[in-house]
């Protein structure tokens, strides 16, 4: 045991630096605040760092980064935000909205981000999991703790939700006021 | 809100099942399905480019962003810091540390020295000896890592230390103004058995050093730091590991494991009778602390 601690440290930064930017970036998105993000990434590595001896080495370190960084998001969110998560009642209105709005070819990082910031956090969580960090259904349900058939519902309703996030852009630009084929506009 | 309106109830279906083909998670038959309504719908062609394009803009979006350049350095310190928070702080255990290790550390140290290979006969006094016995155990390394190795055995192992080492403040007075603030960074990055026994600064074979001792009571470690000399680098060995975001190198001399690395200005190597990897470990744990303090000299 005389090393254990010590060996821990190094053990944390060479399995979990590596995953930095991925986390951070996800923390970002989340957060919409890069210095609130700072923060819990300070808080993540902290966690990872305590609780190493529970990693089994060989596992998915990434998506085991990724399931604190989510624990300790809930966890600052309710110290920041108070946030109100989403009910399912509140889904119901996305499972109306069938029709998806056509996206503008052209579209800057920032559009695409502001866009994003506007999906509501569950929503935006799956969509940066699986469509980002490239995920599985399966590993992202292990890293919100949620059943694989609410990631899927999620992920449809969120890219839908983005989508019509970018319609908008599309719609400042004049795209969105030309009529389509089968659609009131 | 957006209504739906489109008369085709054959592209409805379809479009329920786009996300799952663009993600190729479509069952044999169901793709085929979809491929077909596909050549023949323009629409809805479309849209598959349109949603295909959002994924592949909102990965480009999120990845174009970059972690801020500290926060990696903020990330390793608050791990070292948070080790070092482990050591003993209640009354008792200080008071029982100490006593053990008075009595560890009086029988380490003459295990120590018969550990050594030093020959019993030779005098400590014996500037001679030394020099033929350190030159004997370094012709195996190579010549950057001998610098720290000389010294060590010269300044460490030749070396009877007090009973009871001093105190860190005390220590950190003898390492002279410029290096004081070593001392706590090196006890703060070592396993807590371990207690600086010696901080100096001295000089071996025409080079100046600053020497840090340590033991636990029965291994002795030196971190011995140097100034380069023109044209002296690590740089031209292996790196055993990078784990602390510094590279340290390794070699072995004899029963003495050394592990070295280095600033723009100084070499600094980790020498013990440690087995190689504990040797390596202890080396990657100062290396950030100590490059860090380097650095900033």
């Amino acid at each position: 045991m005389l090393f254990s601690r010590e060996r821990r440290s190094s053990e944390v930064e060479a399995a979990a630096l590596p995953h930095l930017s991925d986390i951070y970036r996800t923390a970002t998105r989340l957060l919409s605040d890069s210095t609130r993000a700072e923060d819990v990434m300070q808080e993540v590595y902290l966690q990872a760092w305590k609780s190493f001896d529970r990693f089994e080495t060989g596992t998915n370190c990434r998506a085991w980064l990724f399931k604190i960084l989510f624990n300790t998001l809930h966890h600052y969110r309710r110290k920041w935000f108070n946030i109100r998560m989403v009910k399912e009642s509140e889904e119901v209105i996305e499972q109306t909205a069938a029709y998806a709005p056509p996206v503008p070819e052209r579209i800057t990082d920032e559009e695409v981000l502001a866009a994003l910031a506007e999906v509501p956090d569950d929503f935006r969580s799956v969509v940066l999991l699986v469509d980002v960090e490239e995920f599985s259904y399966k590993e992202s349900a292990g890293i919100l703790n949620i059943p694989i058939g609410t990631v899927m519902s999620r992920l449809s309703r969120g890219r839908k939700l983005l989508r019509e996030r970018l319609s908008g852009v599309a719609r400042s630009y004049g795209i969105g006021n030309v009529t389509q084929e089968g659609q009131s506009a | 809100m957006n209504v739906i309106s489109h008369g085709d109830s054959a592209c409805e279906k379809i479009r329920g099942y786009l996300d799952s083909y663009i993600s190729n998670e479509l069952l044999v038959e169901t793709n085929h399905e979809v491929l077909r309504h596909l050549e023949g719908c323009p629409t809805c062609a479309a849209e598959v480019e349109a949603r295909s394009r959002v994924r592949t803009r909102l990965k480009a979006a999120v990845e174009s962003q970059q972690v801020p350049a500290g926060l990696p350095i903020k990330i390793r310190q608050m791990i070292h810091r948070r080790q070092s928070r482990f050591l003993p702080t209640a009354a008792w255990s200080l008071w029982a540390m100490a006593a053990a290790a008075a009595v560890v550390l009086a029988a380490g140290i003459w295990v120590t020295r018969a550990r050594t290979g030093m020959p019993e006969s030779l005098d400590v006094a014996d500037r001679a000896g030394q020099d033929v016995f350190i030159q004997k155990v370094s012709q195996t390394v190579s010549r950057v890592l001998r610098v720290g190795l000389g010294d060590h055995i010269h300044c460490a192992v030749f070396r009877r230390y007090p009973k009871n080492p001093p105190a860190v403040a005390q220590l950190a007075e003898s390492i002279g103004p410029a290096f004081q603030g070593l001392v706590p960074v090196v006890q703060a990055s070592v396993p807590d058995r371990y207690r600086i026994i010696m901080a100096h600064q001295c000089g071996y074979s025409g080079r100046r050093f600053v020497h840090v001792a340590l033991s636990d009571g029965s291994n002795l470690m030196s971190l011995v730091i140097a100034r380069k000399e023109p044209g002296e680098s690590l740089e031209g060995l292996s790196p055993s590991t990078r784990a602390s975001g510094v590279p340290v190198y390794q070699g072995q001399a004899e029963r003495y494991e050394i592990a070295g690395f280095e600033t723009a200005q100084y070499l600094a190597f980790v020498i013990s009778d440690l087995n190689a990897g504990n040797n390596l470990l202890m080396a990657s744990n100062l290396a950030f602390p100590v490059h860090d303090f380097l650095a900033k000299l």
